[in-house]
């Protein structure tokens, strides 16, 4: 009989390590790697990476094969020290899959060396009704709504392109959405801008927008900010969020969101209408190209109709 | 449209409208998809630009911010600063 050094040497000749650095270096990168966290459910919600599935050891061979469709793809394993992840590795090496690693030092190395990782807060039963047709969805489930629910999107403008975006995000449980305006509702507002109603009129649009998306989703966390944009205070709001809605009525804004969201690193999804007309992109800095590159110059004074 | 792309990066699924231009013309209810390039001579974000800091947005510093402050791009477009055919 074996003895469980043995198994574990044995298992240490075929399956490399990598450490917590070389795996963050792989999630950065872009490059195809699916991670996989094979503890039990409830070390998982303690805290895990953020890229990891939870697949427990036990279950690891049966349900690989959903996790994973091409054998090729570089999978990166983990418990807690190492241990349990390396034989799993074994494991799935002698599946057929070819580039199987282990995170040297587990999940404990990983903390350890500073790197970030996500509790998962239990949803209420509430949310797991109201959010339950995402969990059917192969590419949103459970995990993904997690991390919608985590996620922090600003929206510049509560006028005909901010609303039905703000209303959009907030149903689809957008944890937190910053809604900033500077205007207050006006009733020629009120045949586009559907955050906004009737009895709205002359009171601020963030305020009519927050009470809007609340009884929606009364989950959505709403930060109010009833003022424009400018030099002075972009940089400042941007920072907070981890994408920024462009649904600004003016070239000024445009430019400066776009020149910010490049400087800051953060990816601006703009949009504009223009009577019957619309048009949507998204600017991903260093990605592709930004506003600027569609737009060098801004128009002359006097040519742009309003 | 932009709640959806917003959602894609969120969750980072898909194949969001990076390089992409999406337009759409309600009167006509057509679609169309204009491929966009980075532009290299790009002031903010080509191989050697201008714009480091946001200082060109400060008062008296022209160049953006010198601009009716109402519009839409493609009035810019048609004027021949895009390239808005093609798609």
């Amino acid at each position: 009989m074996k003895t469980l050094k043995e198994m574990l040497a044995e298992a240490r000749q075929v399956v490399p390590e990598e450490g917590p650095a070389d795996l963050e270096r792989r999630l950065k990168s872009g490059d195809p790697v699916v991670v996989i966290d094979v503890r039990d459910p409830d070390e998982y919600r303690d805290g895990h990476v953020e890229a990891a599935t939870n697949i427990s050891r036990g279950f690891l061979e049966f349900r690989i094969g959903t996790a994973v469709s091409d054998p090729s793809t570089p999978i990166v394993l983990y418990c807690q020290t190492g241990l349990r992840s390396v034989l799993a590795a074994k494991a799935l090496r002698e599946l057929g899959y070819t580039t199987v690693i282990n995170l040297q030092g587990g999940y404990q190395k990983w903390v350890q060396s500073g790197l970030p990782v996500v509790r998962e807060v239990p949803m209420t039963p509430d949310q797991i009704q109201r959010y339950s047709r995402h969990f059917l969805l192969a590419q949103v489930g459970d995990k993904g709504q997690r991390r919608l629910l985590r996620s922090r999107a600003l929206l510049i403008g509560a006028g005909g392109l901010g609303s039905p975006t703000a209303l959009y995000l907030a149903a689809a449980g957008v944890g937190t959405l910053g809604l900033m305006d500077g205007d207050v509702v006006d009733i020629t507002n009120l045949q586009r801008q559907v955050l906004h109603t009737t009895a709205d009129v002359g009171r601020p649009k963030v305020e009519s927008g927050t009470r809007t998306i609340k009884a929606l989703n009364p989950d959505t966390n709403v930060i109010a900010l009833p003022m424009r944009i400018t030099v002075d205070n972009v940089m400042d709001v941007i920072k907070d969020y981890d994408l920024v809605v462009d649904g600004s009525d003016n070239f000024e804004t445009r430019y400066l969101v776009n020149d910010a969201c490049y400087l800051a690193g953060k990816t601006n999804v703009h949009g504009s209408i223009f009577q019957f007309e619309g048009m949507a992109t998204v600017f991903a800095p260093n990605e592709g190209p930004c506003y600027r590159c569609l737009y060098p110059t801004p128009p002359p004074p006097g040519l742009v109709p309003s | 449209m932009q709640a959806t792309e917003a959602v894609k990066l969120l969750l980072g699924i898909g194949e969001p409208l990076i390089g992409r231009l999406l337009t759409y013309d309600a009167l006509g209810m057509r679609f169309r998809e204009v491929k966009l390039r980075r532009d290299p001579k790009c002031p903010l974000c080509g191989t050697s630009p201008t714009i480091k800091d946001l200082s060109i947005h400060m008062e008296g510093g022209g160049g953006a911010c010198a601009v009716d402050p109402n519009g839409h791009g493609t009035t810019v477009a048609a004027a021949g600063a895009a390239p808005r055919a093609g798609g």
